[in-house]
């Protein structure tokens, strides 16, 4: 799960240009979007959206789930360790 | 720069919009027309300040001069006052003619292969009426829809699309509305959404469009790339009082090249297509807010 975690974090730095944010301060349970946290907006989802597809044959199944699933990048690697094809 | 702003919701309430369509189920819609273009526009142009917002477009876009502007304003807000008309005249039950362009060609191979498609229009003429007419048998359309449109409009659109195989997908401000996109499209059905307008994410695209820049959102393109899906804009424009052309045209983007490559290459042929068709109806432009960067 930890290597997981670490392979997301590096491929969502990449795929958004993250440059100023460093793997130590990118913290697993901080929320993706909104003030408090890595502070990604809709365009963001996209793109991670793809990466998932891309990197982990993941498509959701359902959309109401989206929210839920894509609140940090913990949840992510959970979802992605429960139903990757790749 | 001005923020672009814009309510993005139909003048008027429920009681208004009820009565509206009441009337339009007896009476002609040029009637209507007279009565806005008379007593309901100059009352707006003196109100509201889209007045020096369109008059700005016309002298500085569009190169009239100060008369011929003052006077396109007027022509302007009449139009968007037949077009809001019209959009009730149909949730009334009236029909316009409507003359569709390369649409059909386009449907029949797209309904045949596996993936859907992306359809991306704007804010001119009255792409609501694309919604009744261009209707697919055998792929789901779903179109992104502003979700703090009135109630009753939104009633109205539901009853339309009842027997339609349309989907309206609101945009909500948890971004839930993405997943519903991406499924759709993973689905392989078409997804239709505006590309004019900033709406959620601030993040956006800049072009020269009408001999200036001005900002795109960078979302439509970056749906649309999602896939390397096959993307068409459409635009219907009024043509005569009661009847409507749809344009449609493919745009071409490299599929095999980066994402950030494909969404330059899009919007670039987007706004291409969307300047010509306002070149060729500069009347019918109804975002009435600073478009463009300018001092």
């Amino acid at each position: 799960m930890e290597q997981l975690i670490n392979d997301l974090k590096l491929q969502i730095k990449e795929a958004l240009n993250l440059e100023e944010l460093s793997l130590e301060e990118f913290d697993e349970n901080a929320p993706l979007f909104g003030d408090e946290g890595i502070g990604l907006d809709s365009i963001d989802v996209l793109e991670i959206i793809v990466l998932l597809e891309k990197n982990y044959g993941i498509r959701l199944a359902n959309p109401k789930d989206g929210r839920a699933i894509f609140q940090s990048v913990k949840t992510i690697a959970e979802y992605v360790q429960a139903n990757r094809k790749k | 720069m001005a923020e672009q702003e814009w309510a993005g919701t139909t003048y008027g309430n429920a009681w208004m919009h009820k009565w509206l369509i009441r009337m339009l189920r007896h009476i002609d819609v040029r009637i209507l027309y007279l009565f806005v273009a008379i007593f309901v526009i100059p009352v707006c142009l003196v109100l509201n300040p889209s007045r020096g917002i369109a008059y700005r477009y016309f002298r500085r876009r569009i190169g009239y001069g100060r008369l011929k502007s003052a006077w396109k304003t007027y022509v302007n807000h009449c139009l968007f006052g037949q077009v809001v008309v019209d959009k009730f005249a149909m949730y009334a039950g009236k029909k316009f003619d409507v003359e569709v362009v390369n649409y059909n060609e386009f449907l029949e191979r797209a309904s045949r292969e596996e993936e859907g498609f992306v359809q991306l229009s704007a804010h001119v003429g009255n792409y609501e009426i694309a919604g009744y007419t261009l209707v697919c048998k055998d792929k789901r359309m779903n179109a992104l829809v502003f979700a703090g449109e009135k109630a009753s409009v939104m009633q109205n659109r539901s009853k339309m699309f009842a027997d339609t195989n349309i989907n309206m997908i609101a945009i909500q401000p948890d971004m839930s509305h993405l997943f519903e996109i991406d499924k759709a499209l993973a689905d392989g059905e078409i997804v239709s959404m505006p590309a004019d307008r900033i709406n959620g994410s601030q993040k956006c695209i800049e072009h020269d469009f009408l001999g200036a820049k001005a900002k795109f959102p960078l979302g439509p393109f970056s749906v649309a790339t999602m896939r390397g899906l096959d993307v068409l804009a459409v635009n219907v424009m009024k043509d005569s009082l009661t009847s409507y052309k749809i344009y449609v045209t493919p745009l071409a983007y490299d599929k095999e090249s980066s994402r950030q490559e494909q969404i330059r290459q899009l919007s670039s042929a987007y706004v291409a297509e969307l300047e010509k068709r306002v070149r060729q109806y500069p009347t019918q432009w109804y975002n009435y807010f600073e478009f463009w960067q300018e001092g």
